[in-house]
């Protein structure tokens, strides 16, 4: 090898190793999550007592968290179902398709999406619409009176429901 | 002087030969005006970049400022509101002027060999506007622009293997949230306006090297003339159009006001700009397992049909008249992207499902036997219920109430089961989809089931006897002195208002928001009239027109005035009035976004814009006038001089 083949080579080596430096955490910064959630705890909802029994309610409560470099108390809000004073099924306001807020047609006793007319039963299943599967239930528990939450958001938009 | 300036720069630096390069080009066939179109596209992103810019003196991404640095900057800061009212439709315009530029070059068989990679740069040029205008609109982080950034970033979601990573990457994380909005910003200030410009230096360069495709016929071909200034000077008139046109519609179509983002608000029905409706629309057709198709498949098939087309179309004829089935598939394309857009615009973005019978679920909502006990009983304690929830504040029952609800007598009552009572009183729109009476889904079942006793107990008497429950005024909750009514209200205005006093709402969503939290009371509109037995007053206060001590012309104060008692709530004045204000702020029944919303519709009740420039350095409409005005001044001198010195 000559040696200004040799040096062409040696600039392309150290071009590639350069961008390979820098490139490949620059790339990870981007592609990595910063912004990952802790294990969600338990929010206190309110008491439940008053609430109708077998109709769709939404509470909203407020519950500390941190986003980035915020911390502060946000206002979330859950679906709630009383089947008895001591049962209730708590579902996520986050439709499962694209992350839209649902709301409940109490004419035709359903769930529906506004963003694109996804529609769910009272028990969540999927009925109509583009919802690839159907909605998520939140662990909650009742306590002398008082649910509890834990607000957990869904990956939208896949047939299987995990949590992020 | 000069000439030795420029002798001095030449010697050091190519000027002249960089001028002539740019300014000597022979344009076949001559100059025209439908040749301004690329030009255009030019001068709306110099425009961009340079109103962009402005506003990045006062805009703060973050999710707590967003918004309301661009509300500053709109009414707060000297022509703000041209600065932002230029960048917002420029954003727009740019997109119809490129799709114009695009449609004029297919006409023209512009695209064919040897401009292949023109096109391609065209095609990417398209591409980058539209991811422009995507990621420009959540960095306002008002309603529009982040449920159009949570639709858009989970669309990509859909894509299949990379979805997950693609969203992740373009999010910051799984959600939408701060890290969204920085990432957003990022590309669109600083990754965009750089590849935008380098874009346009390929494309212009490639368009350059074969010159100008003139026209399609042989005589038409034999002329030619100068690009300077022949065809400078139509770009020019043609831009000045153009920002004579976004200056008018900075002045008369300010872009509106959509909230404060608000993940709460379920009232608000999200929907794409303009320009991605027919995205949203071909949306709809694919779901299920088919739903990537529409997502991801339709998108990439129109770009490839874009991309193919110079490859494909190898017919060296240009001629429009000749090449039908070329025109025919551009027609197709255009009419299905401009179809779709058309239907999207029109649906009404709420669900349209189709109706499935499910099982009516509130028959369920009181299991047999679960709360009554005695009847009577039960009458007595649901006549109390009735006044103290307010419900007589609009049915007049047993020879007293309101007037804004039906009578509540043997007449009205009889016809009703236990059932339909309890479904009217926890979900009025069950029966009546377009009723004002609120669901009332605070009272336990218990308290429904007195009230449903005490209503059906009414149903079984004359309407005429105030029978049963006349007892129940002398049970009325204490009356308190009014001397501590004042001071209640006193206490009120001495509270300070909430955050949603210094948010601008957007007054057209705040309609919705009041006609279901505020108008059951208020009336609808705020027109008051409705009774509240009990208050010294005898009515609740109208809204519109308002206390003349609540109003102020300027909108900030006047926010701050009816804030305070949005908030806190208020009771009014009286011996026990039945219907006193809720503080909708402190229980968070609304949120901040939605107050703000409510705030902004009661002020243009009467007649006060929330958006209201405080400081516009100039009156819009007095600008647009003497902006109009420079323009025709020159317009008569050029004329002039024309005439005088003969010029064609």
């Amino acid at each position: 090898m000559q040696r200004r083949g040799f040096l062409k080579w040696l600039v392309s080596c150290l071009a590639v190793i350069n961008g390979l430096i820098l490139g490949i955490p620059f790339i990870g910064t981007l592609l990595s999550s910063a912004a990952t959630r802790g294990k969600a705890a338990w929010s206190r909802v309110g008491a439940v007592d008053r609430l109708p029994l077998g109709v769709p309610v939404e509470v909203r409560f407020q519950s500390s968290g941190t986003e980035a470099y915020f911390h502060r108390s946000d206002l979330n809000s859950v679906w709630i179902i009383m089947h008895s004073r001591g049962d209730a099924t708590v579902f996520s306001p986050v439709c499962t398709h694209l992350g839209c807020h649902f709301t409940w047609n109490q004419q035709h006793g359903r769930f529906e999406c506004p963003c694109h007319a996804s529609v769910f039963a009272l028990d969540g299943t999927v009925l109509y619409g583009p919802a690839p599967r159907r909605l998520d239930t939140l662990p909650a528990k009742i306590e002398k009176g008082v649910l509890y939450v834990e607000y957990e958001r869904f990956q939208v938009g896949t047939p299987e429901k995990k949590v992020i | 002087m000069m000439s030795h300036m420029l002798k001095w720069i030449n010697e050091r630096w190519p000027l002249d030969a960089v001028i002539r390069a740019t300014l000597e080009e022979d344009i076949v066939g001559g100059s025209r005006y439908v040749y301004t179109l690329g030009s255009a596209v030019f001068i709306v992103f110099v425009l961009q970049a340079a109103s962009g810019v402005m506003q990045l003196f006062f805009y703060v991404p973050t999710v707590d400022h967003a918004y309301d640095s661009i509300s500053f900057l709109r009414t707060r800061v000297p022509f703000g509101w041209l600065i932002h009212g230029l960048h917002y439709w420029g954003a727009n315009i740019m997109v119809v002027l490129v799709v114009l530029h695009m449609a004029r070059v297919f006409i023209w068989g512009a695209y064919k060999k040897p401009r292949e990679l023109t096109w391609l740069m065209g095609v990417t040029l398209l591409l980058t506007t539209m991811v422009f205008s995507f990621t420009g609109a959540p960095l306002h982080w008002d309603q529009r622009g982040y449920w159009a950034g949570e639709v858009g970033t989970s669309i990509a979601g859909t894509a299949p293997v990379v979805g997950d990573l693609i969203k992740r990457f373009l999010r910051g994380g799984q959600e939408m949230g701060q890290l969204t909005l920085s990432r957003f910003f990022a590309v669109h200030t600083m990754i965009l306006p750089a590849s935008l410009a380098a874009l346009f230096g390929i494309h212009i360069t490639a368009m350059r090297r074969f010159g100008s495709v003139g026209p399609w016929n042989e005589t038409g071909r034999s002329t030619s003339g100068p690009f300077w200034p022949d065809q400078v000077y139509k770009d020019a008139v043609s831009g000045t159009l153009v920002l004579f046109l976004l200056i008018g519609l900075a002045v008369f179509l300010p872009p509106s006001y959509s909230g404060k983002a608000d993940v709460l608000d379920t009232s608000y029905v999200p929907k794409p700009e303009w320009n991605f409706l027919f995205l949203y629309q071909a949306l709809k057709y694919f779901q299920g397992v088919l739903e990537p198709v529409g997502t991801v498949g339709v998108p990439t098939l129109l770009v490839l049909l874009m991309i193919i087309l110079p490859f494909v179309d190898r017919n060296p004829q240009r001629d429009p008249f000749k090449r039908p089935i070329a025109m025919l598939c551009g027609l197709l394309f255009a009419g299905a992207i401009g179809g779709l857009t058309i239907i999207g615009y029109l649906s009404p973005g709420v669900a349209e499902a189709p109706v499935i019978s499910v099982g009516k679920t509130s028959g369920q909502a009181q299991p047999a036997g679960t709360a009554v006990t005695d009847r009577e009983e039960g009458a007595r304690r649901g006549s109390q219920v009735f006044k103290s929830s307010g419900c007589s504040g609009c049915h007049r029952a047993g020879g007293e109430g309101g007037t804004i609800g039906p009578e509540l007598s043997a007449t009205t009552l009889s016809a009703r089961d236990r059932q339909w009572l309890i479904d009217q009183i926890r979900t009025p729109k069950s029966h009546f989809p377009n009723t004002i009476m609120p669901p009332y889904s605070g009272l336990s079942g218990q308290e429904v089931s007195d009230l449903v006793d005490y209503l059906l107990g009414l149903a079984g008497t004359a309407s005429a006897s105030p029978a049963a429950p006349s007892q129940a005024p002398e049970e009325a909750p204490p009356a308190k002195s009014a001397a501590g009514e004042s001071r209640d209200t006193q206490f009120i205005q001495e509270r300070l208002p909430g955050p949603a006093a210094y948010v601008i709402g957007s007054a057209g969503h705040g309609e919705e928001l009041f006609r279901r939290n505020c108008s059951s009371c208020h009336g609808p509109g705020g027109t008051g009239g409705v009774r509240n037995p009990g208050s010294e007053e005898g009515t609740v206060p109208s809204l519109h027109p308002i206390d003349s001590e609540l109003f102020s012309a300027e909108a900030q104060q006047f926010a701050e005035n009816i804030d305070k008692y949005i908030q806190h709530g208020s009771s009014p004045a009286g011996s026990g009035p039945a219907l006193s204000m809720p503080a909708f702020g402190d229980t968070h029944s609304l949120t901040q976004q939605e107050i703000a919303g409510i705030e902004a519709y009661v002020l243009r009740l009467n007649g006060v814009d929330r958006g209201q420039l405080v400081n516009p350095g100039m009156a819009p409409r007095k600008f647009f006038v003497l902006a109009a005005v420079l323009y025709a001044v020159l317009f008569l001198v050029q004329g002039g001089l024309r005439l005088r010195k003969d010029i064609p």
